[in-house]
């Protein structure tokens, strides 16, 4: 038997296609929803309209009698089982599963119908009875730390406050500020928004004949969950079998564990079928978790050159009625001590406060890792003001402060070591890309016409990668991550990894990381990630983690593989393995070029022929990281602003990133499309609002905006490569940079456009309506 | 989401029977635009079934009703609540049942106010407003034609 030399060894930074695209353009995609079992019964949950209310009675005889409704069960049922209360995400809190006594937000669970039909149970839902009794609501944190209201009795703390949360030296911050020679205020609150994948969450469980729990979910992190349910539940760990099938969209919003997957799992137990449970539009929109909404006051200090002498933040966060917050146990506020962003600020102060309002329970990551997003955009949004204040052009600002390349590994006031960057070259290399002398020509040309338009900026950084576990566990459980690869006989393989895909594209990228390390052909690399039954035990894949811990698993998994192929290559060369090395993706004897053998080769001979050595080809590794990753990048908006309609076009936006070592340039390239859409979505469009009663005004997606093609701007994109060191291939992850950094390049074009009227900041989103009443007020002045 | 009526009507019928009329659960029952069944309870109390169509949210209201007369001022007084399709409605109404200074007959002189919760409030100020103002016209309409 003869095997050829593989053609496409080398792989890293191909444009590689998606090996996973053909299956999705064609349909042939599997989803939860398409999985159908035999005798499959379907949940709908009654939810309340309430949004803070007594639970008087519920009277389900009506519902019972729907022709195909089999079952309801309520908050008594589940509280009856010890299943009343689910713990969420970090543990520090519990969440009621179905309403027990009270509802504390709209669209809450009150109980769950299970019928033959998802028809039948959405009729049976509906003909559930349910008296409340209305309480006063509490829809805002400010109104929330009156404690006039208390929301949570069950608590023992009886306060509306959940935690306090702060880093830096509050003493040194302050008096540094008052010695400044300029100081800027400013209250800056990102809006409450929320990822709205497009496949909503859904669950199927189903207990096998042998009592054993096969359970198809949207989950992000399906080992985690298998932790979770036994841990809840009380059912032994080896009989939950936890399977993520592929998924639309995350985005952090399938992070956390839902109340409706508590009751399918509950209603297969004891209905003894199978059941599904697939939330609607509506209720991905109101019950699940969102993201965001930080009021932050940021204050920024310089001396009379512009260099910054202190930043402080202080922070009221809106976590709902439950504090389910998607954090690191330790991390309440999650990393958003890297406030102090690209810049050398010599002394900072950032606190959080949390509270419970009447609104759905949340605060996840929304493509962002752990609340980077709302660092990001304070500290760019204020340096916008600051460069107003003192009058100097926020790119001179911006470059005068940031950390300088020789200043890597570079260790924050507020504790993180930023790993590697070269901000200055980034920066130089966006300015030039995109005119930027031009532009201010052309801007100085149309303000002289009466026209607004403006160039904003966004020279952010990121922390992603969590995380070391010293630092980083959820319940307890380290935030490391893991690979198995197994090499067949003819060079063929699979990795299977801890991390869990939902669109970037890990069925290519972790090929070409197994391919560039071993010399293989990445076609032949199947990829299979999601399955607890044959996956190693990972934490999943959010806050951009999979690349920074997953991916460096598979590098190291990897390269044990090719230690063991070096003993083979020995003994096929008939030599000392001290005379073996690798050259060229492939093992040679060192200095005779013409005496060699491929990986395919040697992995024939692991089968076949492995002499002295242990038989097979295969590795696993748990990537316990020793830092986190900071990619960071310059992003530049250039809009226009209609004076009379208030209408914003963006003409132009490029975003030069570097995300260290670049696997795959075609799907990095889509990441940062599919982010920076976002991005403009969230500056311009998306809020979840609540009026006073609590009701959710933002329900379904003609009140909450996904732009189409149509409204999305053309986006231009760079690079520059700053490998981080630490990694085993140097790379950072990039998912999530674009949604990070694209808000504040926005805001800060808009109000750069508005500038000349004497606006200085807007809220998010930036709608017509908003900036046209700015105009219109600036006008007044 | 908190909404805020009033108005006028004039009913060509004397006071007396005008007041004896809101008094009767079972007339102001079926005044109700789309009312589908009432069930009266007491000379107090009635539930109405509703049909109700707000933009997306379309079918059926169960609503209960308590009347609340005030004789010596002739003002009658109604709280309302009830809902369906997970939305859920409170609504306190009263009306002032005094001769019309001009032209005979009686002058209904009311103002309401309603909570919204769940869907419903999430159709906002873009249609709620209107259906529901059309809603309380129509119901002072029918009372008019009942009583002409």
């Amino acid at each position: 038997m003869t095997i050829e030399a593989t053609t496409e060894r080398h792989s890293l930074g191909h444009r590689m296609k998606r090996k996973e695209d053909p299956r999705f353009l064609q349909g042939q995609g599997r989803y939860v929803e398409d999985i159908m079992l035999p005798g499959m019964l379907h949940a709908a949950i009654v939810r309340s309209p309430y949004a803070h209310a007594t639970l008087r009675n519920i009277d389900t005889a009506e519902a019972l009698k729907v022709p195909g409704v089999v079952a309801v069960i309520t908050g008594k049922d589940l509280e009856a089982a010890g299943l009343g209360w689910l713990p969420t995400f970090h543990g520090l809190d519990k969440q009621m599963v179905l309403a027990i006594g009270k509802v504390l937000f709209q669209y809450q669970e009150v109980a769950a119908v299970f019928a033959e039909s998802r028809a039948a149970a959405l009729d049976g839902a509906e003909a559930v009875e349910v008296e409340y009794d209305a309480l006063p609501v509490v829809a805002d944190p400010f109104t929330a730390k009156q404690d006039e209201v208390i929301l949570r009795p069950d608590r023992e703390k009886k306060t509306n406050h959940i935690y306090h949360w702060e880093v830096g030296d509050r003493d040194a911050t302050a008096k540094a500020l008052e010695g400044s020679a300029t100081r800027v205020k400013q209250r800056i609150w990102f809006q409450r928004c929320h990822p709205a994948p497009l496949e909503p969450c859904g669950c199927v469980a189903h207990f096998d004949t042998m009592g054993r729990l096969h359970f198809y979910v949207t989950s992000q992190a399906p080992h985690v969950y298998r932790t979770a349910l036994a841990l809840v539940t009380g059912i032994p760990e080896d009989k939950i079998h936890v399977i993520s099938p592929d998924i639309g969209g995350g985005f952090g919003n399938k992070v956390p564990v839902y109340p409706g997957y508590v009751c399918a799992v509950v209603g297969a137990l004891k209905l003894g079928r199978p059941v599904k449970w697939i939330e609607s539009r509506t209720e991905n929109l109101t019950s699940t978790g969102f993201a965001r909404d930080y009021h932050m006051d940021v204050e920024l200090g310089a001396d009379g050159d512009g260099r910054l002498t202190a930043l402080r933040v202080s922070t009221a966060a809106d976590h709902g009625a439950f504090d389910a917050a998607a954090d690191p146990t330790k991390y309440p506020a999650g990393m958003f001590g890297v406030v102090t962003g690209s810049y050398d600020v010599p002394v900072a102060h950032a606190e959080v406060d949390a509270y419970f309002t009447n609104k759905a329970p949340g605060g996840i990551a929304y493509r962002c890792s752990f609340r980077v997003t709302e660092a990001s955009y304070a500290i760019e949004r204020a340096m916008d003001i600051l460069a107003d204040e003192v009058g100097m052009d926020p790119v001179e600002l911006r470059r005068k402060n940031f950390i300088r390349k020789e200043q890597f590994p570079y260790k924050s006031v507020l504790g993180f070591t930023y790993d590697s960057g070269d901000y200055h070259k980034t920066l130089d290399k966006a300015l030039e890309q995109i005119g930027y002398q031009d532009l201010l020509k052309e801007q100085a040309e149309k303000r002289a016409r009466g026209e607004l338009t403006g160039i904003g900026f966004s020279t952010f950084t990121e922390v992603v990668g969590a995380g070391p576990s010293k630092h980083f566990d959820i319940l307890g459980i380290k935030m490391f991550d893991s690979a198995e690869i197994r090499i067949h006989p003819t060079g063929a393989g699979i990795v299977r990894a801890g991390t869990k895909s939902q669109g970037q594209g890990h069925e290519t990228t972790w090929a070409q990381i197994v391919a560039e390390e071993l010399g293989l052909d990445p076609q032949n690399i199947m990829v299979e990630e999601g399955d607890t039954d044959t996956a190693p035990y990972g934490l999943g894949t959010y806050a951009s983690r999979s690349t920074p811990v997953a991916g460096a698993a598979i590098a190291t998994a990897a390269r044990r593989i090719r230690e063991k192929a070096k003993k083979i290559a020995a003994h096929l060369l008939e030599v000392g393995e001290g005379d073996v090395e690798w050259t060229d993706y492939r093992f040679q004897v060192k200095g005779v070029p013409a005496k060699s053998v491929t990986m395919k080769e040697i992995a024939f001979a692991a089968y076949t022929n492995p002499g002295p050595n242990e038989p097979g080809l295969e590795a696993t590794n748990y990537y316990d990281p020793p830092n986190m990753t900071f990619p960071y990048g310059t992003y530049i908006a250039v809009v226009d602003v209609d004076r009379e309609t208030g209408e914003v076009k963006v003409r132009r936006f490029l975003a030069v990133d570097d995300c260290g070592t670049v696997i795959n340039p075609l799907i990095v390239e889509g990441q940062i499309h599919g982010g920076l859409t976002e991005g403009f979505a969230i500056a311009f469009m998306q809020e979840i609002q609540y009026d006073r009663e609590g009701n959710n005004l933002n329900t379904n997606f003609t009140d909450y905006l996904i732009p189409t093609s149509l409204e999305t701007p053309h986006w231009e994109t760079g690079n520059t490569v700053t490998p981080s060191p630490h990694h085993p291939i140097g790379a950072k992850g990039v998912g999530e940079s674009p949604n990070v950094g694209s808000p504040a390049a926005f805001v800060n074009a808009v109000v750069d456009a508005l500038s000349p009227l004497g606006v200085r900041h807007l809220e998010m989103p930036l709608t017509r309506d908003k900036v046209w009443r700015a105009i219109r007020e600036a006008e007044k002045r | 989401m908190n909404l805020q009526y009033n108005g006028q009507e004039q009913i060509p019928a004397d006071p007396d029977t005008v007041w004896a009329f809101v008094n009767d659960p079972d007339k102001v029952g079926h005044c109700l635009p789309e009312v589908i069944e009432v069930t009266v309870h007491d000379p107090r109390h009635f539930d109405a079934l509703v049909r109700v169509g707000v933009g997306p949210v379309r079918g059926k209201f169960r609503m209960k009703f308590e009347l609340q007369p005030d004789e010596a001022a002739r003002r009658i007084n109604m709280k309302i609540s009830g809902g369906g399709l997970g939305s859920a409605i409170d609504l306190t109404a009263g009306s002032d049942v005094v001769p019309a200074p001009q032209g005979g007959g009686t002058l209904l002189n009311w103002s309401g106010e309603a909570v919204m919760r769940g869907p419903v409030a999430a159709v906002g100020g873009r249609v709620l407003d209107a259906q529901a103002k059309k809603l309380i016209e129509q119901t002072f309409a029918n009372v008019r034609t009942r009583l002409s």
